[in-house]
């Protein structure tokens, strides 16, 4: 039997996300800790910004995990409505928090690094609009997938629901190419960068450590979530005895 | 306000936003096995 | 409700244009016997609209530059208040899942139905845009512009509409949720359709806004019927 299929029962996923998730999370605390001491400590000070420009160590990451997660995140959702497997679907309901909180992250960053260096916190210009309606997407399929008695019809309305939404990922990320926005163009991408290099490593390493966060944090949020959707069998009886 | 204000607030958010993640997720899986106790509890009085 | 009254006819054979044509026909008929929900557009859209001329008062200028965004938001909202009349009905009555047995593509009963919608909500906002603008104070060229913009948003916020109600078919939590899923969506609309007729009023050309919701339009009319078939296959399962 292929591996895959092996794990594709939440029952053995359980045990198989519980035992790896220990692990993304101490990838992520050690890359942190290292893009952290590059970003405040060794990389230098930005000619015209000062100081404030580190907000980018986190700023960047997350808007990129923003993105990353939901597209991760639909992918589960077409996963479980084409082959109409349950665990697709858990674990597309356990990236969405994560998702949100690094939407929420850009969003407050990015805020807070507009007033000193754009003078405002906010201004609706596409990309800032686009990134704001992925967090209500986000939220839109939280609330869409805990909105049926019948839990499967909550995973495919909410899965559809991240399908539809997926054209807003090249809206957010060709609008500074496409329009003539506030918020600056990209200076990485695939052909080469110009930024110092102890910052690009410093991005990367933060982007890395959210990443395996991420990760982390989707294994140990579908564990509950198994647990909620499988409470009746009888593996979930044994294991809630065990611990009392 | 000073620069680094913006600092604080920026990487103070986060922090306290990855710090209730991960305190939420160990109240979810809490919840979700105090409810499987509710139900057997229930059904043991059948 | 009484679409009962309106026959159900089953042809042999199906098409895209057949399932169109009936359940527009259908919709508008139901529409005109029971005009509450169309009147309920252009009542809220003419006198929420109407209110902020009443209550700013005799300020002209600031009156023609928040126009338009008045004028689309008041559009946004309307759109928005009709979207449950759109399937409600049918799926509690189990007309929805008669028509789903329909020889005819569910692509095209289902198209007909947001056609339906359109011309009983966005035709009317579209037809009195002009006069609401007048109050307004706005121009006559900003006040084309601005009926251009809607003619072009509208439809695309009846298919958005379209897919977040046929997503949120028998949830709980009904208009809040639906509120979530559709506003987030109606803005970019309301970005572009209001940013038209702004660019008008200052002299700026208009049609780089124009040409941006003619696209969504394409886009969303090849794109959103599907989705919104599987939306309803959903909900019916």
């Amino acid at each position: 039997m292929p591996a895959w299929s092996y794990l594709a029962s939440p029952a053995t996923f359980y045990g198989f996300a519980g035992r790896l998730a220990p692990w993304f999370f101490a990838l992520a605390a050690v890359l942190g800790a290292a893009g952290l001491y590059l970003g405040l400590f060794v990389a230098p000070t930005d000619a015209q910004q000062g100081e404030v420009y580190r907000v980018i160590f986190i700023h960047v990451p997350a808007a990129w995990m923003s993105m990353f997660l939901y597209f991760v995140m639909a992918c589960y959702g077409g996963v479980s409505l084409t082959f109409n497997t349950r665990l697709a679907a858990m674990m597309a309901r356990s990236i969405a928090p994560t998702g949100a909180m690094f939407t929420f992250v850009s969003l407050w960053t990015g805020s807070f690094w507009g007033r000193p260096t754009w003078g405002t916190y906010w201004v609706w210009d596409a990309r800032l609009t686009s990134e704001l309606v992925l967090l209500f997407l986000y939220f839109g399929f939280i609330a869409l997938a805990n909105a049926f008695e019948d839990p499967r019809r909550g995973d495919r309305a909410a899965a559809l629901l991240a399908l539809i939404g997926l054209v807003n990922l090249p809206i957010i990320y060709f609008s500074v190419q496409w329009w003539n926005t506030l918020h600056q163009g990209s200076s990485v991408n695939l052909r080469g960068t110009t930024m110092h290099k102890t910052m690009l490593a410093g991005m990367l390493l933060m982007a890395f450590s959210f990443w395996m966060y991420s990760i982390g944090t989707a294994l140990t949020r579908v564990r509950a979530v198994i647990i909620e959707r499988e409470r009746r069998t009888h593996w979930v009886r044994g294991l809630a005895g065990a611990r009392a | 306000m000073s620069h680094e204000f913006y600092l604080w607030m920026s990487y103070g958010a986060t922090a306290i936003a990855v710090a209730a993640e991960v305190v939420l997720l160990r109240v979810r899986r809490a919840q979700a096995l105090a409810r499987v106790e509710e139900e057997k509890d229930l059904e043991a009085q059948d | 409700m009484s679409s009962a009254h309106v026959e159900l006819h089953a042809p042999a054979a199906g098409s895209f244009g057949g399932g169109f044509a009936w359940a527009f026909r259908r919709d508008m008929t139901i529409a005109w016997r029971h005009p509450g929900e169309t009147l309920l557009v252009i009542a809220f859209f003419v006198f929420v609209a109407s209110l902020f001329p009443l209550g700013i008062g005799a300020e002209p200028e600031l009156l023609r530059r928040i126009a338009p965004g008045v004028i689309w938001v008041c559009a946004v909202l309307a759109t928005f208040l009709s979207l449950p009349a759109m399937f409600a009905a049918d799926y509690a009555d189990g007309s929805l899942e008669q028509m789903a047995l329909s020889p005819h593509p569910m692509s095209g009963w289902v198209s007909g139905k947001i056609a339906a919608h359109w011309v009983a909500s966005g035709v009317p906002v579209i037809a009195l845009s002009p006069l609401i603008g007048l109050q307004y104070g706005l121009a006559t060229d900003t006040l084309a512009i601005l009926a251009a913009a809607l003619a072009l948003g509208t439809p695309v916020l009846s298919l958005l509409g379209a897919a977040c109600t046929a997503l949120a078919l028998g949830a709980r939590g009904g208009g809040t949720l639906l509120a979530l899923l559709a506003l987030p969506l109606f803005v970019p609309v309301l970005i572009f359709g209001a940013g038209a007729a702004d660019a008008q009023a200052s002299g700026l050309s208009s049609a780089p806004h124009l040409s941006l919701l003619g696209a969504g339009f394409l886009v969303a009319c090849v794109a959103l019927p599907p989705a919104v078939c599987a939306a309803v296959r959903i909900a019916l399962d």
